[in-house]
């Protein structure tokens, strides 16, 4: 069983009964544990993507989770799902953290993969990661923020829209030019 | 909403499919590329250490248990002053509105109470001061005349003032006899005396009447407000000039031409020709008118010092049913009064929003401004 789902699940069963909707009409008194069960390893994830600094990632999820619970009562589901709105947050936070630093960190080390492939995979795996992790050091901030949320957060087209405040075709648009980018400094850098 | 491109649209579901699968599924070439690309980012997502996973985790568990700051009392020291200074501010301010409504709300009543006062650069509008606002001035010292003019006699301490009043009363109807009877019982009582009146009564025409009066002028006050309580007061008037110098001039010249006399009449004792005896009789004469003249003049400056000119019109007021003495009481005074304290009120309402709402639209302003420019600041940090 996944890690991290057994983690979740623990936690769900735990908090479950403690916690307040986020909203009256929000899926049925979902309860800001459900959502943070939910959300909180792609928040994470996205979070660590965008300031590349696990310590960092750490605090500022944290304090994402915390503003959002402390603000749950004002959540309007009309403004967008639930995810939208705690990636909103994690990412308002995040980018006062890269402000404050003015710099970019490079992770201190390299993540432990628990899905590691099988070790005569591994080589060529590491290869290719090494190859899109200096790609990624191609694109702009605004490109990253965009591939961090559609790959590390896992938000769907629409929800990314929410988070950047656009419409969803106009996000569809930029991630594909993202994308497309990316896949040429890929070749390029192969 | 705009449709994505054909293009686009196929890659980015490519795209979702893989991340949904969790493997390549595409046949083309371009799309397994994509779709290896997207399954190595979301592998390459960094995961979260367990120790602070099962920290974050029993803080949810208890809903972000608020840590225990020390407290430092010096901010929160200069936040209570602030907001004291503000609320003193805001106070102040209120106050201003109020008194400025009410200055303008009934500057016929104002300009009468300042008046008691007494001073000089007041006294002007008390003199003039339409009466709404029946006896609320009436106790006011009238004001000394200003002394830049040709009466100006330096060193003299005892000053002439001649003093007068115009009075103008309105009672009802079938008051107004009792009311003119009143005006000669209160003359009297203040040791006045009545110079002339005519009173006009009856169903044709118009009724009132005129009064000249003269009351000694060191109890004019009380016999002003006394006559003023005998109905309501629709209009009053002072002044007050300085003889002093006619009655110094008079007097002086008195005094010479009294000397003269007593000269001339030792010289006439000393005549020793008809015709010089004959000169100087002719000249006492007219000494003698000369005194009497000055004599004369110094009565009436005496008269008129010692007494103040009151004039006094009587007119009929036409609401019979209201009371002689100005007060109120009556559903119309009520609803009258009524009105005024709601015009009031909206007036001081008005000014309040007048200062309120500009300040919330600059607040609102700045508040979209600071918005924007802390986005765009965020946003910067991805540059």
């Amino acid at each position: 069983m996944d890690p991290s789902r057994e983690r979740n699940e623990s936690v769900n069963e735990a908090i479950a009964d403690r916690m307040p909707p986020l909203a009256d009409d929000v899926r049925a008194g979902e309860s800001f544990a459900s959502l943070y069960e939910r959300s909180f390893p792609k928040v994470y994830a996205y979070v660590a993507s965008l300031l590349r600094d696990r310590a960092a990632a750490e605090d500022v999820a944290a304090q994402a989770f915390e503003r959002a619970y402390r603000k749950r009562r004002g959540y309007k589901p009309s403004k967008g799902s639930p995810e939208a709105w705690i990636f909103g947050i994690a990412r308002n936070a995040a980018l006062d953290e890269l402000r404050r630093r003015k710099r970019r960190a490079v992770l201190e080390t390299d993540p432990e993969d628990p899905a590691a492939p099988a070790p005569d995979e591994h080589a060529d795996f590491l290869l290719r990661r090494e190859v899109v992790r200096a790609a990624l050091g191609q694109l702009s901030g605004q490109e990253r923020d965009l591939v961090s949320l559609k790959f590390a957060g896992g938000l769907s087209n629409a929800e990314i829209a929410e988070v950047l405040g656009l419409s969803e075709s106009n996000a569809g648009t930029r991630l594909h030019r993202t994308i497309t980018k990316l896949r040429k400094a890929c070749h390029e850098a192969a | 909403m705009k449709p994505l491109d054909p293009v686009i649209d196929n890659d980015l579901k490519a795209i979702d499919s893989a991340l949904r699968d969790g493997r390549v599924t595409a046949t083309d070439q371009d799309a397994r590329e994509l779709q290896e690309l997207a399954l190595l980012l979301e592998s390459d997502a960094e995961r979260p250490d367990p120790a602070f996973a099962g920290e974050l985790d029993r803080r949810v568990q208890h809903g972000f248990p608020r840590e225990r700051k020390r407290r430092v009392r010096l901010p929160r020291l200069r936040v209570t002053r602030l907001g004291a200074a503000s609320g003193v501010a805001v106070a102040a301010v209120l106050a201003g509105l109020v008194v400025v409504s009410l200055d303008s709300g009934d500057d016929e009543t104002t300009s009468a109470l300042r008046t008691g006062g007494g001073g000089a650069e007041s006294a002007p509008r008390a003199l003039q001061a339409p009466d709404g606002a029946a006896g609320k001035s009436i106790g006011i010292v009238p004001p000394e005349p200003l002394r830049g003019g040709g009466n100006f006699v330096p060193g003299n301490r005892e000053r002439h003032i001649e003093r007068s009043a115009s009075l103008t009363l309105a009672a009802p109807g079938d008051e107004l006899d009792r009311v003119a009877d009143r005006i000669a019982v209160v003359t009297d009582r203040y040791g006045g005396f009545v110079l002339s009146s005519q009173v006009t009564s009856g169903e044709d025409g118009a009724s009132g009447g005129t009064f000249e009066l003269r009351i000694p002028a060191s109890r004019l006050q009380p016999a002003l407000r006394d006559l003023a309580a005998l109905g309501d007061v629709r209009s009053r008037s002072q002044s007050g000039e300085d003889v002093t110098r006619e009655v110094v001039t008079a007097a002086d010249r008195l005094q010479a031409a009294r000397a003269e006399r007593k000269s001339l009449l030792r010289r006439l004792e000393n005549a020793t020709t008809d015709t010089e005896a004959e000169a100087l009789r002719r000249r006492l004469d007219l000494n003698a008118m000369e005194i009497r003249g000055l004599r004369s003049q110094l009565r009436d400056l005496g008269l008129r010092t010692n007494y103040a000119a009151v004039s006094l019109s009587l007119v009929e007021d036409g609401e019979s049913e209201g009371s002689v003495g100005g007060g109120s009481g009556t559903l119309d005074d009520a609803v009258d009064d009524a009105l005024d304290s709601l015009v009031g009120s909206l007036g001081i309402v008005l000014r309040v929003l007048g200062i309120a709402v500009p300040l919330g639209l600059l607040a609102t302003v700045a508040w979209a401004s600071a918005r924007v420019l802390r986005r765009r600041r965020r946003e910067a940090a991805l540059s």
